[in-house]
């Protein structure tokens, strides 16, 4: 469902007016909740939304549902809010009698406790892991078979050799996938189990709120009853002392009945500032494990195992492409690859041929069909950062400035080959070794800025869309 | 479309609601513009942001139908430097003529229809109630000096309506401090809603002296406040607002009755030599001399002491941010107040000395 609803962003992204788009879908969290034979549910955030999306989309978004193999019959456009129950319908012109409450109050609350980024299918169950992920639909790569032989290790002997289980890697790289694979298998194998999958935010509120209510007691009976806990994205833990704190209790209670606990990161406990020394230390005394980018091989074996699970006809070719062309992770890959699916889906053509014919937007840091001098490139960072193009070749060290013209100078070397004295020249510097530190700069802080990396994809998708 | 109307109360209405217009939001660019509307002899101006809107009804000597959304800073700039008399408006396709006497713009609109809808309203489920707008104002000025700018924490960027004991209150909170006032005595109506502060600052700004009540409505998700002419409706913050009045103490160990006016001039001072100390000053109240001693020392240039007298009931020492302090006493409203304190780290209590409506809590500084 999820994959649908994404395919009808895309559809409605080519079909409306950029600013249309950019207001009231781009970032604006709707999503699909259910469809029961034909009756859609749709969240939207607010009352202003509602009334727009519900009185000028409607009928657009009933295209897009369609073209993507949707039958629809009434469309409703809910407000999914976090306090619970707190839903309003407003039900559209054809069959408004849908009136099913208890079920919809359901549906709504189940996503207040889910992550915006799953909300498909993660389970009613109690161990709060999405039954979508498991070990057969994970693709096996060079990138993560070590990761993946310990996987199987703790399924066959949980909280014995790899206890606990530390694994890192960038974002979209398949962490959660995988240790939510591992819990699902292991609720397989023992039904008996008690098994929690936690965010470490959702880790941290749980914490305050008990220590608020002074139900202290019952949180940490919650986690003394468990076999496995599986904690997700532990980075997040950074400058929360206190939680910090407790989750070390709670580590040191089950490693010593030696029960099974699992933890993704971005980044090493090492890395983490303010991370207690003594846990970061602990966390990693089995090792830790990475999950790397998938090689170009892997990333095509990642397209064929999608078009397969799917049923979708693909040409070794498009996907061939759409392997090469996504260089940043595998949910751009999956992003792009629904996109050239959804619009071979609309214009009735073969994948290939949407390739060909350009259709499809660039998604991160894709092809670089276009050429352009470095003077537009100066042009357009500059643009990016409302700043002007002579402060960017001037001297000016102030902060933001400083990382533009690195940024201008790191696009240049690595899309324009530029050698670094004639990047130093460009940008008005006296000597290259600032240009070739600028570069390593940018290129060693691209790894663990996301903000950084997300504004170097979007000027580099202004640069290749041709704006200026 | 043909309008005729005051320069001075078009000019007003389009201060109003050009006031949303233009925001970061800018996306769309069609939330630039005012939508005019007259229909039935009636003229209305619309702005929104899509977080807000605001809706002016205005008085006009002659209005035929027609709509259309031309830029709202621009139109308002133009019509506020206009000298007084009437203003003529007139539509023709996509461009809105606005003349008075020699003065003439052309403004290059948009289409009508390509405006936002605005969010309708279930009557039927809201609540309403009215207030005198002068309640109403000071009601929110002292609370809203403690709303939260910080939006990785929404809750706290609003003010919290709500219900208690009969009464309706309202609340704001950052984390170092709080402020609640009781805005109405006996209500009916259940109320949990937290309005965003900003809206709470374009309704004060859209308040005009001849105007006597507030009417406020509430549904599920938005807010609507009506001040004759004016309508300004706001999406509500989602989510759920903390339990404050656990926060609250009974009762300060240690109490200090105060002019406002002096202590005021006494946290002014010391802030001055607290610049390197992030603004934190010393407040001690010494009972043998029944004096309150403000203070603050700033190394490099020297040091500050004012000296207070006050009714004291024991000795008591706090460290403070001045500007917290500074904040609150400009939003009391009586000459006197009375100062709480229960201890090195527990919250500071301040209240009018003899009406205890306003409740404004400090979390005092680790020193």
């Amino acid at each position: 469902m999820f994959d649908v609803w994404n395919n009808v962003l895309a559809e409605l992204e080519k079909k409306l007016p950029e600013s249309h788009y950019l207001t009231f879908f781009k970032d604006s969290n709707t999503s699909l909740i259910s469809n029961k034979d034909g009756h859609i549910q749709i969240s939207v955030p607010n009352t202003f939304m509602q009334t727009n999306i519900c009185k000028k989309f409607d009928a657009d978004i009933r295209v897009a549902l369609k073209n993507n193999g949707v039958e629809v019959l009434t469309t409703e456009y809910l407000i999914v809010t976090n306090k619970n129950n707190r839903s309003r319908e407003t039900t559209n012109s054809r069959g408004s009698n849908f009136k099913n409450l208890s079920d919809r109050v359901g549906t709504v609350q189940r996503i207040d406790l889910e992550r915006h980024s799953s909300l498909n299918a993660r389970s009613q169950n109690r161990t709060g892991l999405s039954e979508k992920f498991t070990m057969d639909n994970f693709i096996i790569g060079t990138n993560n078979d070590l990761a993946v032989s310990v996987a199987k290790n703790i399924i066959e002997n949980p909280g014995m050799k790899y206890n606990p289980f530390f694994l890192y890697g960038g974002a979209g790289l398949g962490k959660t996938h995988l240790v939510e694979a591992i819990g699902n298998e292991l609720a397989r194998r023992h039904p008996e189990f008690k098994i929690l999958y936690i965010p470490i935010n959702h880790f941290y509120n749980d914490f305050i709120q008990s220590v608020r209510n002074g139900k202290m007691d019952d949180f940490r009976r919650r986690f003394s009853e468990l076999d496995v806990l599986i904690v997700d994205d532990f980075q997040f833990i950074v400058g929360k002392e206190k939680s910090q704190e407790e989750f070390f209790n709670i580590f040191n209670d089950m490693q010593q009945l030696n029960r099974q606990v699992i933890i993704t990161s971005d980044r090493l406990p090492s890395q983490l500032k303010t991370v207690d020394e003594r846990l970061a230390s602990r966390l990693t005394q089995t090792g830790a494990y990475d999950i790397q980018f998938p090689s170009f091989e892997d990333r095509c074996a990642i397209l064929h195992a999608k078009a397969e699970f799917n049923g979708v006809e693909i040409e070794d070719k498009a996907i061939e492409y759409i392997a090469k062309s996504v260089e940043t992770n595998i949910r751009d890959l999956e992003s792009m690859y629904s996109k050239v699916i959804a619009m071979a889906d609309v214009k009735c053509i073969s994948p290939l041929m949407v390739i060909n014919e350009g259709m499809v937007g660039v998604v991160g840091n894709t092809t670089r069909s276009k050429v352009f001098s470095p003077s537009t490139v100066i042009e357009t960072v500059a643009n990016f950062f409302n700043i002007s193009p002579e402060e960017i070749c001037g001297r000016s060290r102030v902060a933001h400035i400083k990382t533009a013209r690195q940024i201008a100078m790191f696009i240049m070397s690595r899309d324009l080959q530029m050698s670094t004295t004639k990047i130093a020249n460009e940008v008005g510097l006296k000597d290259h070794t600032t240009a070739m530190h600028g570069i390593k700069k940018i290129e060693t802080d691209t790894k663990t800025d996301f903000v950084l990396r997300d504004q170097l994809n979007e000027i580099r998708d202004l640069l290749n869309n041709g704006i200026i | 479309m043909e309008i005729n109307v005051e320069q001075s109360k078009l000019a007003k209405a389009l201060s109003i609601v050009s006031r949303i217009t233009g925001g970061s939001r800018t996306t769309l660019p069609i939330l630039n513009n005012v939508l005019m509307e007259a229909k039935d002899n009636k003229v209305t101006l619309v702005t929104t942001n899509l977080d807000m809107a605001i809706n002016y009804y205005l008085p006009t000597t002659l209005a035929k139908d027609g709509k259309i959304t031309v830029p709202a800073k621009l139109l308002a700039d133009f019509v506020s430097n206009l000298p007084k008399g009437e203003v003529k408006i007139q539509v023709n396709q996509e461009k809105l003529t606005v003349s008075e006497g020699k003065y003439k713009s052309v403004f290059n609109g948009n289409a009508a229809e390509d405006f936002p809808e605005l969010p309708e309203f279930d009557e039927k489920s809201a609540i309403s109630f009215q207030m005198g707008i002068d309640d109403f104002r000071l009601g929110m000025n002292a609370v809203k000096i403690a709303c939260s700018s910080d939006t990785t924490r929404p809750t706290l960027t609003g003010i919290y309506f709500n219900s208690f004991e009969g009464g309706l209150y309202v609340a704001a909170t950052d984390g170092y401090r709080l402020a609640e006032k009781k805005l109405i005595n006996k209500i009916e109506s259940e109320i949990k809603a937290i309005v965003p502060v900003q809206c709470i600052v374009d309704v004060l700004g859209a308040i005009s002296d001849n105007m006597e009540n507030i009417e406020i409505l509430f549904d599920e998700f938005q807010v609507r406040f009506r001040l004759g002419e004016i309508e300004i409706i706001s999406k509500l913050i989602d989510g759920a607002f903390p339990d404050y009045r656990k926060l609250i103490p009974e009762k300060s160990q240690v109490e200090i009755l105060l002019n406002k006016a002096e202590l005021l001039r006494g946290v002014k001072l010391a802030a001055l030599f607290s610049r390197a100390t992030s603004g934190s000053i010393v407040c001690e109240s010494k009972k043998d001399e029944q004096v309150f001693v403000v203070s603050s020392v700033l190394n490099e240039f020297g040091e500050n002491k004012s000296e207070i007298e006050a009714e004291i009931s024991n000795d008591a020492k706090v460290v403070l941010n001045s500007k917290y302090l500074n904040d609150v006493l400009l939003v009391l409203d009586e000459d006197e107040l009375k100062f709480g304190i229960s201890g090195k780290l527990s919250p500071v209590l301040i209240q009018n000395k003899n009406s205890f409506d306003y409740t404004h809590i400090i979390m005092p500084l680790k020193s």
